[in-house]
């Protein structure tokens, strides 16, 4: 114990601002994390015959050197904030959500739906109409896999990649059937009618002097308002307090009175509903229409986003914004340099891995630092102990008396 | 002083000696200039309270942490021993408190595990290699056996032998009994006879001081990461060894107040489903009802069922005549029933939320601490949380920290704040003892013994008999999901255990 002899005092409040320390915490190993990921990346260019210094900063005045370039980044951030706000919500739950995917492919089907068919909705309504059923789309085929959860303990991410599946076929389904295209001539893709004006979301791109074909839109205030909303439920919220508990202690969540099922529940339809948000900057924006599109995989890469951010919502925005960074300097690479754009994706993927792997780092390091400030040996002790056994582990195949066999 | 004694083992040089050895963590001085001679033939107890340095230490001996000064001597020589490997290969084995095992393996398949002879695996004759080294100690054990099958006495025995089989000359037994019963801690200590008998030496680390006092040769004391004495069981009781661990006089019966009995409080009645067949009991208010047994014969699906953690398949649970079966965990709670788990970890605390977020759980839906719309009032949760924190004297930096950086005895500190807060009709407590050091458990007992003079009923479910007796005013005992037995406080020991194995000729009533 930090026993009764110790020079602790029976707690002091606010000893130290502990959330600058935090902050600062987490900044240094994210500064450390993306350092790392630039100079594993300029080994690769240097590989391939080309100077780090050009590419990196060919990449960057592509994304910053106009507001138009930046309001492109922006547009491609936005999905991506929805997406990683989904993943984000079930994983603080606990729940690896992989099925954003298909749950906003579904939205999509039923968004185009309500813009096809409740098209007598005057002004502002049929918009707002269409964001709803885009929701409930996700939250309907989300709720799927949540009640298969909480019913039958089918593990999520089975569940939800087979749905990912149906999601696909669903769409095909559609667009071949109740969504088909009935305008005069001839369509070159498998896609929809034509939504009215009034179901499209503004674009705002005036506001900045940014050209329109930037499709910046309204729907980036409504994503960093969803940061915001998910940053308030967890943090002030009884569902998020419930979720935190029943993510990181199952029985002491339940001893305590929660009901496992029904926050997991209700997690899958929070994060449902804002993967139900992903499809509509493709759809309500950029082509106005339902159009079959296999490739854009907005669910998996928000995964990847989440994880960038912590799962933190403001962290989300942010690693959304450098994900659009990234993903706009495919297009610069193959204008300035030999750089294959495929580079690109190496790049991300460096990323994501220096990430994890730097924070979980610091993860240990702060919470040994914090342990043993509280003057706590023994549970210290016991904190090494389980690092160490679980090293022997991997290093001995099972390690035993401590790690050496 | 009484060299005369032990001349016979203080003539050979002594096998360990830790010389001055001294341990830094960020912060704190886990180990300052701890010296320990460890002498072939042995079996020398640590023994120390929760943070007084007794694992650091050992895991210095063991490779596990390099020490900031001092020396390491083995067989008269100086050694370093940078890593458990090198402790092994110099004939050093520790058995840690969390066992580490791969629970779908045999036993045999456990032990040879990191030491296989070469790439093909011989089960049967690694088997008859296993089956050889338990018998020639007397360990009882299947080396077939699945260890997810084994109880955690046998676990433990597949641990010790995981040391024996790579040749360990010193054995390390981290807090051997804490996981165990009485009857398999008497197991334990027939199996490290025979290894002494043997030769080995073993290093006990412990604060039970009963069971120090029956296995050890000779007795270190470590507080505050300093020894405060070296003694032998035969110089000492246990008394003073608590004194000197503690550094203040130690009570090991509390006065139990008056009994006041009021109307029944808990009845279950005929429980039945997992290990429970056809459980009654009665905890009426003011009482302490003491539930003995060897642990695995329902302790865990009695506390379970009554806080509606288990499913029930038969049989009822009612407080103050209303009935709770099939009530959902909340609504239990909100009659008025508070719950200290046998595992604080798993059913207690959220370890990695703060103390106010701990403070508040299963209370957090109360209209106090959250509104209509599912707001959290957090500045109220946090006054909550110091009142706790401040009358139940947790020792924590602030109430910010998470609970994971509490020490056990401050984390059940939190636990009882927050269940006893309420004022509970019932508090159900299991084990709440459990990995406690010595003048936390005295804490604990009051507390429990001052929701008895309050007037209210409680349910104590301990494996450990001296608990029963400190605090119950009425004496059950269960075995295999039945009460097989109700005592008086003051019956003897033997009856009660009897009740313990099943033995129902006891005084049934």
């Amino acid at each position: 114990m930090a026993t009764e002899g110790t020079a602790i005092p029976a707690v002091r409040r606010r000893a130290k601002p502990r959330w600058l320390e935090g902050f600062l915490v987490q900044g240094g190993a994210l500064i450390v994390a993306f350092l790392l990921s630039l100079l594993i990346g300029a080994i690769i260019i240097m590989l391939l015959g080309e100077s780090p210094l050009a590419v990196y900063s060919s990449i960057v005045t592509f994304a910053f050197r106009d507001a138009d370039s930046f309001g492109q980044v922006l547009t491609i951030a936005t999905p991506l904030i929805f997406s990683a706000l989904a993943v984000a919500v079930c994983f603080k739950g606990g729940l690896f959500n992989i099925g954003v995917e298909g749950q906003y492919l579904v939205g999509m089907v039923t968004a185009t739906w309500a813009a096809l068919k409740l098209d007598f909705l005057p002004g502002p309504l049929l918009v707002i109409a269409v964001l709803i059923f885009a929701m409930l789309g996700g939250m309907a085929f989300a709720g799927i896999a949540g009640a298969l959860k909480v019913k039958t303990g089918a593990h999520e991410v089975v569940t939800t990649i087979m749905l990912n599946g149906i999601a696909v076929s669903f769409l095909g389904w559609a667009l071949n059937g109740p969504l088909k295209f009935t305008e005069e001539g001839v369509a070159t893709d498998l896609r929809s009618d034509k939504f009215l004006d009034n179901a499209l979301i503004p674009n705002i791109g005036s506001w900045f002097g940014i050209r329109s074909s930037a499709d910046l839109s309204l729907l980036l205030p409504l994503a960093i308002v969803c940061a915001g909303l998910v940053w308030f439920l967890f943090k002030r919220m009884r569902l998020g307090y419930e979720a935190r508990a029943v993510g990181s202690s199952p029985g002491s969540a339940r001893a305590g009175g929660i009901s496992i099922g029904a926050v997991q529940m209700k997690l899958f339809l929070i994060s449902g509903a804002l993967a139900g948000l992903v499809g509509m900057q493709q759809l309500l924006v950029d082509k106005g229409a339902l159009v079959q599109n296999y490739e854009a995989q907005l669910g998996f890469t928000g995964i990847a986003v989440a994880f960038l951010g912590q799962n933190n919502p403001v962290g989300i925005v942010f690693a959304a914004i450098f994900w659009g960074v990234l993903s706009r300097g495919e297009t610069a690479l193959q204008i300035d340099t030999d750089v294959p754009r495929e580079f690109m994706i190496v790049l991300q993927g460096i990323f994501i891995m220096t990430v994890v792997i730097v924070y979980q780092v610091t993860r240990r390091w702060a919470a040994r630092r914090q342990l043993a400030r509280e003057g706590d040996v023994e549970r210290f002790d016991d904190s090494e102990a389980e690092i160490d056994e679980s090293r022997g582990e991997q290093a001995s195949g099972g390690g035993l008396i401590g790690g050496g066999g | 002083m009484n060299d005369a004694d032990e001349a016979g083992r203080a003539s050979a040089s002594p096998l360990v000696v830790l010389d001055g050895i001294t341990k830094r963590f960020p912060g704190v001085v886990a180990n300052d200039d701890v010296s320990l001679e460890l002498r072939a033939g042995e079996v020398h107890a640590l023994i120390g309270e929760n943070g007084a340095g007794k694992s650091t230490l050992m895991r210095v001996l063991y490779g596990m942490y390099p020490a900031d000064a001092g020396r390491i001597v083995l067989r008269g020589q100086e050694q370093r021993i940078a890593s458990p490997r090198d402790a092994i290969a110099n004939g050093i084995g520790m058995v840690h408190q969390h066992f580490v095992l791969v629970d779908p393996f045999t036993v045999t398949e456990n032990v040879i595990l990191g030491d296989e002879d070469g790439p093909i695996l011989d089960t049967e004759a690694a088997e008859a290699k296993v089956a050889d080294l338990a018998a020639s100690y007397g360990f009882t054990i299947d080396p077939g056996a699945t260890v997810e099958d084994l109880s955690v006495g046998e676990e433990q025995r597949v641990e010790i032998l995981k040391a024996l089989y790579r040749g360990v000359e010193i054995l390390i037994l981290d807090e051997p009994t804490a996981v165990l019963t009485p009857a398999e801690t008497q197991d334990l200590f027939e199996n490290l006879r025979r290894l002494i008998a043997d030769g080995k030496s073993i290093v006990f680390i412990s604060h039970k001081l009963d069971e120090v006092l029956e296995i050890a040769d000779r007795i270190t004391v470590l507080r505050r990461g300093a020894v405060v004495g070296e003694t032998t069981p035969d110089r000492t009781d246990k008394r003073q060894l608590a004194e000197m661990m503690v550094g203040r006089p130690v009570l090991f019966r509390l006065d139990k107040p008056e009994s006041h009995l009021g109307d029944t409080v808990l009845r279950v009645d005929d429980l039945r489903g997992g290990r429970l067949k056809g459980l009654s009991l009665e905890v009426r208010a003011g009482e302490i009802v003491g539930v003995a047994g060897v642990e695995g014969n329902g302790q865990r699906e009695l506390a379970e069922a009554i806080m509606g953690l288990g499913t029930i398949e038969g049989g009822s649970v009612s407080l103050g005549g209303s009935d709770l079966s099939g009530e959902s965990t909340q609504e239990i709670r909100n009659a008025g029933v508070a719950f200290i788990p046998e595992d604080r970890h798993e059913q207690g605390l959220v370890l990695n939320m703060t103390l106010w977020e701990n403070a508040v759980l299963g209370r957090h839906d109360d209209d106090d601490f959250s509104g209509v719309g599912g707001f959290l009032f957090i500045k109220r949760i946090k006054e909550l949380a110091s009142r706790l924190v401040e009358r139940f004297d947790v020792r924590a930096r602030s109430i910010d920290v998470t609970a994971g950086t509490l020490s056990g005895g401050n984390q059940q500190k939190l636990i009882l704040a927050r269940e006893l807060e309420t004022a509970p009709k019932l508090l159900v407590a299991a084990q709440p003892t459990r990995g406690l050091d010595v003048g936390a458990i005295e804490f604990v007992w009051r507390q429990i013994l001052e929701q008895k003079a309050e007037g209210r009923g409680v349910l104590l479910i301990s494996a450990e008999l001296d608990e029963i007796y400190a605090l119950s005013d009425r004496i059950v005992t269960l075995y295999e999901g039945r009460i097989t037995g109700e005592f008086a406080p003051d019956a003897p020991a033997d009856e009660v255990g009897r009740g313990m194995l099943g033995d129902v000729a006891a005084v049934e009533s």
